[in-house]
C-alpha cells in the first residue's frame, strides 16, 4: 500500500517529520517497507548559477574548470567532468555544505591538482529523473543565487506499508490518516458528500436492471448512471496522485474510480453503458469454461464457482477482480455506470488465487472492505466525476441487498486487559486508547461493551482489543522484569540428544559438517535412486529447475560440497550432514533421520609423511559408530554385500532396512561414477538412516552389568573353510557354539577374528579364518581342565560335519 | 685359579660389544653358564679342591658369575633399546606439521543453533523435533490459517502432489502435503499429546518456495519456542526475550517490539535488536524475530481451555542470526559449504 504525504495531507494537518511518520506506523503494526522521495527533495546550498568561464584542465582530457557565478559578486572554481554546456547556461550549482541525494556531501577539493569549490549537477544527482548524461541546462531567465528549491516544484514524499492481512483499515489513505491520528492524537477530516443537485429525476434509459443471483456472494450490489460525461485526460493534481503511488492515468473517470479506491479503500467500477447489452448487469456466477478477456488483454476461462458482473449476453467483470474490455470506459464513451458492491471475501480470494490474477480491487475484496464505505465511495466518485468529467446523475441507483453487518459487539472488563499484559494500567487509559481508534466504550460498571465501527472486521474478540490497546499505548511501556521460571518435568526429544551427539562425534573426527539443500533436480534422483524415487519424490509445484524433488540420500549433496570444494583448490577431505531423507517403501514416502558421510580414502594434497589409506572398513567403523549413538548394538545388526549402482561392487555393504526402520549403507563409492561427476580420488562414504519412530525407542536407558575380578583364559580356533562363506556367519556359529559349550560358571565373553588367510598352503578357493575365544567366568580363576573341555566341545561342534574343517 | 675367573670376566667384557640379537646373546652366555660353558666347567672344579678351600673358590665362582651379569645385561639393555630405536624411527622435528586428520567443523548454522538453544535450556525449556513432511492441516488450519485466509499467502509453501502418500498417512482430508514453511507444526503436535505446562522449543529446516538471493534462501532453519501455562502475559514474553537477546548479544542489547500479525499469536510482534557491537549494524534497529501470545483458536484446536491457560510463542531464522552475530553477507555462504567459509568458525 503506497500513499504520498501529500495526499495523506488532504485528511489531516500533520507536522510530523517523514522520519517520525515512518517511525509511528513501524511501532504501530503498519510496517514501512520504504519511503521514496520524488522529485527535488529540499535541498540547501544548492542555487542556480551561470558559467562564466570554461577551460580544458590541463591534466585531464575529461575535465574542464569552470568559473561559475552565482550571485552578484559569488564566483566559484569548479572543475566538471560534463561536456554538454557552455558558458553563459545556467545550472543547478551544488555548493560546499550541501548533501544531494543518496547523502552525497559537497566538500571544497581538488581534482586532479585543481581545486573544486562544488559542483554542477545533472538532472540525476537533484533526484529528477534518470538523465546523467550531462548537466541539467536551466531556463535563462532564472536569477543567479535562486535557491533550487525554488526553481522545481516541492518533492514528494510516498511511503510503501506492508500491510498485513488482518488490516484491510490500513488499505487506504483516509485509512492510514485514522491511524495516525490515533497515534498523533490528531482529527481526522473526511471529505465531505455534496448534495448532488445535478441529480435528475430521469430514469437510466441504458439500465433497466440490477440482479443478484447469489446474495451468500454478494449481499450488496449498488449501480449509478450517470449520464454524458465527457471522457478526457484527468487534472494534474490526479495524475500527480496516482503516478506518485506508481498507477497510470488512463482517462478522467477511470483514474476517479482508482483514486477513490486508494483514498477509500472501496473497489469500484465504471461500464460504459452503450456496451451494456440489454440494458441489465447481472450478479452471477460464471458458467463452467465461460470465458472473458480481461483489462490486462488475457482470456481468462471461468468456473462455476466464480462470481461475474455479466449483461443480459456475456461477462463483463469477474466480480471484484478485474473487468473485461468488453465493457471498458475509453474516450468514445458518453454514459456510464458506476458500480460499488460488497463480495464475500473468500469467493474473491478463490478466484484470484484460481486465476493467478491479483489486482488493487481483489486484494481489498478478499481483505474484506468497509460495509458503510461501499455508499461513501460511490458517492464520493460520483461527486468527482460531475465535478471533473461532467455529466448528470440518473435517479435513483439500482440497489441489490443491504450491507452486511459490521463486527459484533465485544464485552470486556478492564481487568482482563491487566491481566492479558500483566501490568497496570488505567481503565481510563484503555478507554481512551480505544476511542481514539473509532471504538465505541460503553461502561455498565466493571464491564465495557465495546462497539466496533464496520471498517475493523479483525476486531472480534476481547483478546483482539488488548492488541489495539498495546500497539497505541506502546509497547516501549511494557515494563521490564526478570524471566519468571517454573521448573517443568520434560526430557529432550531422543532425536535431538541423537542429533547433537552425532554431529560432535564427526566433527570430533575430523569431518566439516554440511548444509545441503533438501530439494534436488529430478535428474540427480533419477540416476542415483532409479525411475521410482524420482516420480514419488516430486514436488507439486517446484521453482527452480534443480529443486524439483525430495532428497533420498544425503550423499549426492555431500558430493556436490566436495566437487565445489576440489574445483575451488580446497584441500577436503571429510564430509557429512545430518538431515531428512525420503525413501519409497512399496509406493509410499517414508522420511527419515539420517546422517551421511564421506571421506577421502586417502588426500589428494601432497604431503612429506605418507598418508594412512583408509578403506571399507574404516566407512564401516563409522557407521557403527553412529549405531552405537542411536543405542544399537551392533550384534542386531547383519551385514550384506550389495549390489547398487553407485557402489564399487566387492566394496559395500548394506543392513537393516526402510520396513525395519533402520538402513544402513557404507563402502566405496563407484569409481566411474564418481568421475564421471568430476570428482578426483576414490571415496569412501556411509548413510544411516532411521525412521524417527524407531530412532525414539533405540535410545534406552543405559542398566549396569556387574564385570569379573578374574583372569581371562584365552584358547585360538583356526578353520579352514570355502573363501566365498562370509566370515559374520562363521563367527554368529561359534557364538552359538560358546554358548551351548560353557558351564553355567564361565561364559565365552568375548570372540574376535585376529587372521583372515588365503594363499599358499592352502588350496585354491579356500581360506582360513582364526579366531580368539577369550573364556571367564565371574566367581573364581578357571581351571585348564574346564576351558580345554569347553574349547574341545567348540572345535568339535564347529568341525563335524560342517562346511570347516581344523587347519593343521 | 682365581686368574683363570678373571680372565673369563675379560673375555666377556672384550666380546660383548660384537653381540647385538637376542640369539647371539642366547649363544654368547652359553659359552660361559650354560651347560658346557667355560664358568660352569670351573665351578666343577670345586669338588676337587681341599675342603677348606672350597667356601673361598665357591664364593669366587659367585662373584665372576654376578660380574658374568653385568655384562649380559648391558648387552639385554643395549639389544632392548635398539630394538625400541628401532620402532619408534629416528628423532621427530616436531616443528613439521601434521597430516592426517584435519580438524572437523560443526557447520556455522549449527553452532548458532545451540547458542540459541543453549539460552532457553537454561531457563528451562526442554527440545521437540517434528518431520520436514506436513499436511496442511498442521501447519495452517490447526495455526488458525484457514484455506480462506490471505494469510495463507504469506508464505509460498512448497505442495506435493495430491496423490502424494505418506507412509503412516497423516492426513485428515483432502489436505495437501507440504513441506513445513515454519516448524509450528511441532507446537500442534506437542500440545495435542501433552497438556499444560508446556515449555518447548522446536528447532528444524524449513522450506519457502522462494527465488534465492543473498538474503533469501529455499531452505532454511528455524527455531521456535512456545510455553503455556496459567496466567502467562505479555510481560512474560517480553522479560524472555530480553533475556534471550541480552545473552545473545550482550547486556547492552536494547529490544523493542513491532506490533505485527501472525495468524496463530494475538497479540503479535516482531522484535527489534539494536546493540553497540555489531560493526556496520551497531546502533541499527535489526528484526531478529516474530512473537506473540497464542491465540485461543489454536487453543480451542487442540483442546486447550483459553480461559484456563494462556502461552506465549516466538520464532527466528537461525541463518539470519548467524549472519548478525558473525557479519556474514550472503545467505548462499550456508549451503555452499566451502571449507574455508565452513573452517573460520571452528571452534567459535
Amino acid at each position: 500500500m503506497k500513499f504520498s504525504l501529500s495526499w495523506l495531507k488532504r485528511y489531516i494537518e500533520i507536522d510530523k517529520t517523514p522520519d517520525e511518520i515512518e517511525e509511528a506506523l513501524n511501532l504501530s503494526g503498519l510496517e514501512v517497507e520504504g519511503v521514496e522521495t520524488l522529485g527535488v527533495p529540499t535541498l540547501e546550498k544548492v542555487v542556480v548559477g551561470e558559467v562564466v568561464t570554461r577551460e580544458q584542465h590541463p591534466n585531464a582530457d575529461r575535465l574542464s574548470i569552470c568559473e561559475v557565478k552565482t550571485g552578484e559578486t559569488e564566483l566559484h572554481h569548479i572543475v566538471c567532468g560534463a561536456q554538454n554546456f557552455k558558458t553563459g547556461d545556467r545550472v543547478p550549482v551544488a555548493l560546499p555544505g550541501a548533501i544531494l541525494p543518496g547523502n552525497f556531501k559537497i566538500k571544497k577539493s581538488k581534482l586532479r591538482g585543481v581545486k573544486s569549490e562544488g559542483m554542477m549537477c545533472s538532472a540525476r544527482e537533484l533526484n529528477l529523473g534518470d538523465d546523467h548524461s550531462g548537466l541539467l541546462i536551466l531556463e535563462k531567465n532564472l536569477d543567479l543565487g535562486t535557491p533550487i528549491n525554488e526553481v522545481f516544484p516541492e518533492g514528494e514524499i510516498v511511503f510503501d506499508l506492508a500491510v498485513t492481512p488482518n488490516r484491510p483499515d490500513a488499505l487506504s489513505v483516509i485509512g492510514i490518516a485514522r491511524e495516525l491520528a490515533a497515534l498523533f492524537d490528531l482529527k481526522i477530516t473526511k471529505p465531505e458528500l455534496k448534495e448532488v443537485t445535478a441529480k435528475s429525476a430521469e430514469q437510466s434509459p441504458f439500465l433497466d436492471s440490477v440482479e443478484v443471483n447469489d446474495h451468500g456472494f454478494c449481499p450488496f450490489y449498488t449501480a449509478y448512471s450517470i449520464k454524458g460525461v465527457k471522457i478526457g485526460p484527468s487534472p494534474d493534481w490526479l495524475r500527480k496522485d496516482l503516478e506518485d503511488i506508481g498507477l497510470r492515468p488512463i482517462n478522467n473517470v477511470v483514474d476517479i474510480t482508482n483514486w477513490v479506491l486508494m483514498e477509500t479503500g472501496q473497489p469500484l467500477h465504471a461500464f460504459d453503458a452503450a456496451k451494456l447489452n440489454g440494458k441489465c448487469l447481472k450478479v452471477r456466477m460464471a458458467n463452467e469454461n465461460e470465458k472473458i478477456t480481461t483489462l490486462d488483454e488475457k482470456e481468462r476461462v471461468l468456473s462455476c464457482d466464480m462470481g461475474v458482473i455479466a449483461d443480459a449476453e456475456r461477462p463483463l467483470v469477474i466480480a471484484g477482480v478485474m473487468g473485461s474490455i468488453d465493457a471498458e470506459v475509453n474516450d468514445g464513451t458518453r454514459d456510464i455506470v458506476l458500480e460499488s458492491a460488497w463480495f464475500k471475501p473468500e469467493s474473491v480470494r478463490l478466484t484470484s488465487r484460481r486465476l493467478g490474477l491479483s489486482s488493487d480491487s481483489s486484494y481489498r475484496f478478499e481483505r474484506h472492505v468497509d460495509p458503510e464505505g461501499v455508499a461513501y465511495a460511490a458517492r464520493r466518485a460520483i461527486d468527482l466525476i460531475l465535478e471533473i468529467a461532467g455529466g448528470t446523475l440518473l435517479g435513483e441507483p439500482k440497489i441489490c441487498g443491504i450491507p452486511p453487518s459490521g463486527p459484533a459487539p465485544i464485552s470486556v472488563t478492564p481487568s482482563y486487559f491487566i491481566e492479558k499484559l500483566g501490568f497496570n494500567v488505567e481503565p481510563a487509559a484503555i478507554k481512551q486508547v480505544l476511542e481514539s481508534l473509532g471504538l465505541c466504550v460503553e461502561e455498565e460498571e466493571a464491564n465495557w461493551s465495546i462497539n466496533i465501527p464496520p471498517f475493523r472486521p479483525d476486531l472480534e474478540r476481547p483478546i483482539d482489543l488488548v492488541e489495539e490497546f498495546l500497539r497505541i499505548h506502546g509497547t516501549h511501556n511494557i515494563p521490564a522484569s526478570p524471566v519468571r521460571v517454573t521448573g517443568l518435568h520434560a526430557q529432550d526429544d531422543p532425536l535431538a540428544v541423537f542429533g547433537k551427539k552425532a554431529t560432535t562425534h564427526f566433527a570430533a573426527n575430523g569431518f566439516n559438517e554440511c548444509n545441503v539443500y533438501s530439494t534436488r533436480a529430478n535428474e540427480e534422483i533419477e540416476s542415483f535412486f532409479g525411475v521410482e524415487y524420482a516420480e514419488k519424490l516430486k514436488l507439486a509445484n517446484p521453482l527452480a529447475s534443480d529443486q524439483t524433488h525430495l532428497r533420498a540420500s544425503l550423499l549426492p549433496g555431500l558430493l556436490e560440497v566436495m566437487r565445489l570444494n576440489q574445483a575451488r583448490g580446497n584441500d577436503v577431505r571429510r564430509l557429512f550432514e545430518k538431515g531428512q531423507v525420503f525413501h519409497v517403501l512399496d509406493h509410499e514416502v517414508v522420511e527419515m533421520v539420517s546422517i551421511g558421510f564421506i571421506m577421502l580414502q586417502e588426500p589428494l594434497q601432497r604431503h612429506w609423511k605418507d598418508p594412512v589409506v583408509h578403506d571399507f572398513f574404516t566407512a564401516k567403523q563409522f557407521v557403527m559408530e553412529i549405531l552405537h549413538l542411536a543405542g544399537i548394538s551392533e550384534g542386531k545388526i547383519d551385514f550384506q554385500p550389495m549390489d547398487a549402482p553407485i557402489w564399487q561392487t566387492g566394496h559395500c555393504s548394506k543392513a537393516g532396512s526402510i520396513d525395519d526402520g533402520l538402513l544402513l549403507e557404507c563402502g566405496v563409492l563407484d569409481h566411474q561414477r564418481m568421475a564421471g561427476l568430476d570428482l578426483k580420488g576414490t571415496i569412501l562414504a556411509g548413510t544411516c538412516c532411521f525412521t524417527a519412530q524407531a530412532l525414539r525407542k533405540t535410545i534406552a536407558k543405559k542398566e549396569f552389568r556387574p564385570v569379573s575380578d578374574f583372569p581371562p583364559a584365552n584358547r585360538d580356533l583356526a578353520l579352514v573353510m570355502d573363501a566365498e562363506i562370509p566370515a559374520g556367519q562363521v563367527l554368529n556359529e561359534i557364538r552359538t557354539v560358546c554358548d551351548e559349550a560353557c558351564t553355567e560358571e564361565f561364559d565365552a565373553e568375548d570372540i574376535s577374528i585376529f587372521d583372515v588367510y588365503e594363499g599358499e598352503h592352502l588350496p585354491t578357493g579356500r581360506k582360513s579364518i582364526a579366531f580368539a575365544i577369550s573364556f571367564r567366568s565371574m566367581n573364581r580363576t578357571l581351571k585348564e581342565k574346564e576351558v580345554n573341555h569347553a574349547f574341545e566341545t567348540i572345535t568339535k561342534a564347529m568341525t563335524d560335519n560342517t562346511p570347516y574343517e581344523l587347519r593343521s | 685359579m682365581e686368574a683363570e675367573l678373571q680372565a673369563l670376566v675379560s673375555q666377556a667384557e672384550a666380546g660383548q660389544d660384537t653381540v647385538s640379537t637376542w640369539p647371539a646373546l642366547a649363544e654368547f652366555k652359553a659359552t660361559f653358564v650354560g651347560p658346557n660353558g667355560s664358568l660352569t666347567a670351573a665351578s666343577k672344579e670345586i669338588g676337587k679342591l681341599p675342603n677348606e678351600q672350597k667356601p673361598v673358590f665357591g664364593k669366587k665362582v659367585n662373584e665372576t658369575k654376578q660380574r658374568l651379569e653385568v655384562v649380559f645385561d648391558s648387552i639385554r639393555e643395549r639389544i632392548e633399546n635398539a630394538e625400541l630405536a628401532a620402532k619408534l624411527g629416528p628423532q621427530v622435528d616436531p616443528s613439521l606439521s601434521v597430516s592426517e586428520n584435519q580438524q572437523g567443523t560443526e557447520h556455522p548454522l549449527t553452532q548458532v543453533r545451540e547458542k540459541i538453544i543453549g539460552i532457553f535450556r537454561k531457563i528451562g525449556f526442554t527440545l521437540v523435533e517434528g518431520p520436514e513432511l506436513e499436511t496442511e492441516f498442521f501447519c495452517f488450519d490447526a495455526l488458525n490459517t484457514p484455506a480462506s485466509h490471505p494469510a495463507r499467502d504469506m508464505q509460498d509453501t512448497y505442495f506435493l502432489p495430491a496423490d502424494f502418500v505418506l507412509k503412516g498417512g497423516g492426513k485428515r482430508g483432502s489436505e495437501n502435503f507440504i513441506m513445513r514453511p515454519h516448524t509450528s507444526a511441532v507446537q500442534i503436535r506437542t500440545m495435542t499429546k501433552r497438556k499444560p505446562p508446556v515449555r518447548i522449543l522446536s528447532p528444524g529446516r524449513c522450506f519457502r518456495r522462494d527465488t534465492v538471493d543473498a538474503t533469501h534462501s529455499a531452505n532454511f532453519h528455524q527455531v521456535e519456542g512456545l510455553y503455556v501455562d496459567e496466567n502467562v502475559t505479555i510481560r512474560d514474553l517480553k522479560a524472555l526475550l530480553d533475556h534471550f537477546v541480552k545473552e545473545l548479544f550482550g547486556s547492552d542489547a536494547k529490544t523493542r517490539f513491532r506490533p505485527s500479525f501472525f495468524p496463530f499469536t494475538e497479540p503479535s510482534f516482531e522484535m527489534d535488536v539494536q546493540t553497540s557491537n555489531l560493526r556496520k549494524l551497531s546502533g541499527k534497529w535489526i528484526e531478529i524475530m516474530g512473537c506473540g501470545m497464542v491465540d485461543p483458536n489454536v487453543f480451542s484446536h487442540v483442546g486447550y481451555d483459553a480461559d484456563q491457560v494462556s502461552g506465549y510463542a516466538f520464532g527466528m531464522g537461525v541463518e539470519r542470526i548467524a549472519m548478525i552475530l558473525h557479519g556474514i553477507d550472503d545467505i548462499r555462504h550456508f549451503y555452499q559449504n566451502d571449507l574455508r567459509f565452513l573452517k573460520q568458525f571452528q571452534f567459535a
